[in-house]
C-alpha cells in the first residue's frame, strides 16, 4: 500500500497549490516503526510529508469536523463512512471536503506484532502482500494477510464509497463470511458468564477516554462522562461506572459505527472496545438492515422513526 | 404478600402510564407495590442513562412506560 | 436498549417497555402484576450494583 504514498503527495500538493484547499489531512511518519501520526498538511512542502502504508491505523474523519476551512482528507473505506457519517449529521458540508480515496487493503495489527517480536521494533517495511518486521530478537518476512487487524478481516468496504480523486486502483470487495462471528460467541452464554465476560474485558481500563477521543462519531462539546449536575457516571476507578461508561459509549455509538477499530488501537491498555459496539452494528444490521455511512441522504436508524421500525419488545 | 423484597424503578409519561397509575389509584385497583414510580415529563425525555443509574444505584429492574 | 443490557449479562427480564394510554387502568394493573411476578422469579439483582467504598 505504500505505493499510495506518492500518489497522495502528488495529489495534496496540486491541491494546496492551486488553493483548492486549506489544508490537507493524511498521515506522517512517526518517531518509531510502525507509527504513523495523523498530519494536517498547510503548505506544499509540508505535502512531501505525507505518507500512506499499513499502519495508517486512525481515522482521518476524526479531524474534520466544525471548521469552516475546505479541507482534504485521505480517506480509506472506513473513513470515508466516517466522512459520510459526519455529513448527515450535518458536521462538515460535502462541498467543505475534498475525498482522496484510498482503496484499502487492511491495516497490521499493531499488537500482535509487537507480542510476537517484543516491544523493541526497529524496523518495518512492506512491499505488496508482505511485510517485513525487525526487532532486536528477530527478524522476520511476513504474509500481511495474517496479521491483520480483527476489524479489516471483517471489513465490508475496503474501498471509500465516496470520494473526488483516488490514490489507486479500486481493490476487490471481499466477501465476508460472518463477520458478527466474535458476537454471536458472547450471545451464545448465559447471564452470570456474559457478564463475568464484560466486568473482565473492562477491568483494566484506566478511564484515559483515548477510545472516546480517537473515535470520528464522539464529538459532543460536553460528554456525558463530563457532565457534573446530574453527574450520570463517576469519575473513578469504581468496576461499575467503568462498565456505565463503556455501555452509554457503546450505545451513542448505535447505527453510526462504521467499526473502524481506531478506539482499540488508540487503547492503551489493549481492550477490545469493540466488543460493544460490534454488537450493536449487528443489531443495526438486523434490526435496520442498516450500516453506518453508506448512504448520504438517510439518517442513521436510532434518529429516526418510521412506522415501520420494530415494536414487538413493547408490551 | 411479597416473598422477596424487590425493587422496579418505573419511569412513567406523565400522560399516559402516569394517568393510568392515578386511574387506578382512584378506581381502588389492587396492584403489587414492589414499583417505585419516577414521573417523566413524556417519554420522550427517557435516556439510557436513566436505565443505568437506576441499576447502578441497585434497582432490581427497570421498566419504561409511555 | 434492551439488547445491549442482555449483552452484558444483565437478565432481559430485567427490562421492560409498555405502551399504556392514561385511560387503560385495567392494563397498568396487568402490566404491573406480569412485571412483579417475572421480576420477583427472578430475584434480586446483584449485577452492576455500585459499590461505595
Amino acid at each position: 500500500m505504500d505505493t499510495y504514498t506518492e500518489k497522495i503527495r502528488s495529489i495534496a500538493g496540486s491541491l494546496l497549490k492551486e488553493g483548492k484547499v486549506d489544508r490537507v489531512i493524511g498521515y506522517k511518519k512517526g518517531s518509531i516503526p510502525m507509527a504513523t501520526n495523523p498530519f494536517a498538511a498547510r503548505t506544499v512542502e509540508q505535502a512531501r510529508e505525507l505518507v500512506f502504508n499499513s499502519t495508517c491505523v486512525m481515522n482521518l474523519a476524526n479531524y474534520i469536523t466544525d471548521s469552516s476551512e475546505t479541507i482534504a482528507v485521505a480517506a480509506k473505506g472506513c473513513d470515508s463512512r466516517n466522512i459520510v457519517t459526519h455529513i448527515v449529521e450535518n458536521k462538515i458540508k460535502r462541498d467543505q471536503v475534498y475525498i482522496i480515496g484510498v482503496p484499502c487493503s487492511g491495516m497490521v495489527d499493531k499488537r500482535r506484532i509487537i507480542e510476537e517480536f517484543g516491544s523493541d521494533l526497529t524496523e518495518f517495511s512492506e512491499n505488496g502482500d508482505e511485510i517485513s518486521v525487525k526487532s532486536l530478537d528477530k527478524e522476520e518476512v511476513l504474509k500481511k494477510q495474517d496479521y491483520l487487524r480483527d476489524c479489516c478481516t471483517t471489513c465490508i468496504k475496503p474501498n471509500p464509497v465516496v470520494y473526488d480523486e483516488l490514490a489507486g486502483e479500486l481493490v476487490p470487495e471481499p466477501e465476508v463470511k460472518n463477520r458478527f462471528a466474535s458476537v454471536e460467541k458472547i450471545e451464545a452464554m448465559d447471564p452470570d458468564e456474559k457478564y463475568q465476560y464484560f466486568t473482565d474485558l473492562t477491568a483494566d481500563c484506566i478511564r484515559c477516554y483515548a477510545c472516546r477521543n480517537a473515535c470520528p462519531i464522539c464529538y459532543c462539546p460536553t460528554c456525558f462522562v463530563d457532565e457534573s449536575g446530574p453527574q450520570w457516571v463517576g469519575k473513578g476507578q469504581n468496576e461499575t461506572d467503568i462498565q456505565t461508561f463503556h455501555f452509554l459509549r457503546a450505545f451513542h455509538c448505535a447505527g453510526r459505527c462504521t467499526d473502524c477499530g481506531a478506539c482499540e488501537e488508540a487503547c492503551p491498555m489493549g481492550i477490545k472496545v469493540r466488543e460493544f459496539t460490534k454488537k450493536l452494528n449487528k443489531d443495526t444490521s438486523e434490526l435496520f438492515g442498516w450500516d453506518a455511512g453508506l448512504d448520504q441522504t438517510k439518517r442513521p436508524p436510532l434518529d429516526t422513526y418510521s412506522p415501520e421500525d420494530p415494536d414487538d419488545f413493547i408490551k | 404478600m411479597p416473598d422477596k423484597d424487590i425493587k422496579i424503578v418505573s419511569f412513567l409519561c406523565n400522560w399516559c402510564s402516569y394517568g393510568a397509575a392515578d386511574l387506578a389509584g382512584v378506581s381502588r385497583l389492587e396492584y403489587p407495590a414492589d414499583i417505585r414510580v419516577i414521573r417523566i415529563p413524556c417519554s420522550g425525555r427517557m435516556s439510557p442513562k436513566f436505565v443505568l443509574s437506576a441499576f447502578r444505584e441497585g434497582a432490581d429492574a427497570v421498566w419504561v412506560s409511555g | 436498549m434492551g439488547n445491549l443490557i442482555e449483552h452484558i449479562g444483565i437478565e432481559r427480564e430485567r427490562i421492560h417497555f409498555s405502551w399504556i394510554s392514561s385511560a387503560e387502568a385495567t392494563k397498568f394493573v396487568d402490566v404491573v402484576k406480569d412485571i412483579t411476578e417475572k421480576v420477583r422469579a427472578l430475584g434480586p439483582n446483584e449485577k452492576f450494583k455500585k459499590i461505595y467504598n
